[in-house]
């Protein structure tokens, strides 16, 4: 599988997709004018790396999102059931959510998202990363 | 009419308005102007979590009304409606407010009307059950938003959200929306 890689900008975060290490990372701000558009590519991403994935193998994703507008919200409420589904089946799915301690709304959302999920999903304040 | 900006001013001050712009909403003014507003909180004693929720609720708003022009391109009102954007972050003795207006057609008022008296009949909890639904709810792609705006304002509100319709003629009303952090 290749590497997904889209640079950040003022509305749009960055995300590295790396099937390498088994790496993932969705960094920034999310508030673009077409969520759906932006994150439809990564979607598809998404459903061609679990649907290779294996067992064992064990895949990190690493979230820091200052700021997430409504739309961006649902999207990343489809994409965290993605890995949900693929938890449930077996597959060994880590989040680790990072926040700024001194934005409360922003750890409730992160606590908000983890509610309804059953996979491990840490939340962590910003300055704690490994 | 003469331009009187002093005048103009002075209403803008009267009414708390710290901030405002008026005209066609691109998705780089809401952009620029979002960071201008962060910017201008950062230097007013309000916390860090009262400057996220007025930028969020700031970019809810204009995003919602940049959405409404969107689906409204091809009608014959269109031009009108995206031209109509309105948005002011102010402050009154409440707190930080922001308030933002646009034309809406008539047609479009009643669904609007109800869904704003649904959102201010509930409490903190039932803002988020109802919030958490829309959530998970499946939408299509092509959807101009997820329909979450609204109620994640007034969960970031401290108090009821206020709106008003002022009727202009038969097809058209400004709508207003005002809502305090």
């Amino acid at each position: 599988m290749e590497t997904l890689y889209i640079e950040a900008t003022k509305s749009t975060p960055e995300i590295q997709f790396d099937p390498g290490n088994n790496k993932i990372s969705i960094k920034g701000q999310s508030y673009p004018e077409n969520a759906f558009k932006f994150y439809e590519p990564v979607f598809v991403w998404m459903d061609a790396y679990l649907k290779q994935l294996e067992q064992e193998v064990v895949v990190e994703l690493y979230f820091n999102m200052p700021y997430i507008n409504t739309s961006s919200s649902k999207c990343m409420m489809m994409f965290l059931e993605k890995l949900d589904v693929a938890h449930q089946t077996g597959k060994k799915i880590m989040i680790r959510w990072y926040y700024d301690r001194e934005n409360e709304t922003a750890l409730e959302c992160a606590e908000e998202f983890k509610e309804d999920l059953t996979l491990p999903f840490e939340i962590n304040p910003l300055g704690e990363e490994p | 009419m003469d331009l009187n900006l002093f005048e103009l001013q002075k209403t803008l001050q009267s009414c708390g308005i710290l901030i405002s712009f008026s005209g066609r909403f691109s998705q780089e003014i809401i952009e620029e102007l979002g960071d201008a507003v962060k910017k201008y909180l950062e230097t007013e004693s309000i916390s860090q979590n009262d400057t996220y929720n007025v930028f969020s609720i700031f970019i809810e708003q204009t995003q919602n009304i940049k959405k409404y022009s969107a689906v409204k391109t091809n009608c014959l009102g269109g031009e009108k409606i995206a031209n109509s954007g309105i948005v002011t972050i102010g402050k009154t003795e409440y707190g930080h407010f922001v308030s933002s207006g646009n034309l809406m057609e008539s047609e479009d008022t009643y669904a609007l009307t109800s869904t704003l008296a649904r959102i201010n009949s509930l409490d903190k909890v039932g803002l988020k059950k109802l919030y958490k639904e829309q959530l998970k709810k499946d939408i299509s792609v092509d959807s101009p938003g997820a329909g979450l705006g609204l109620i994640d304002m007034a969960r970031k509100a401290s108090r009821p959200i206020e709106h008003s319709f002022i009727r202009l003629d038969n097809e058209f009303y400004f709508f207003t929306l005002k809502v305090y952090v």
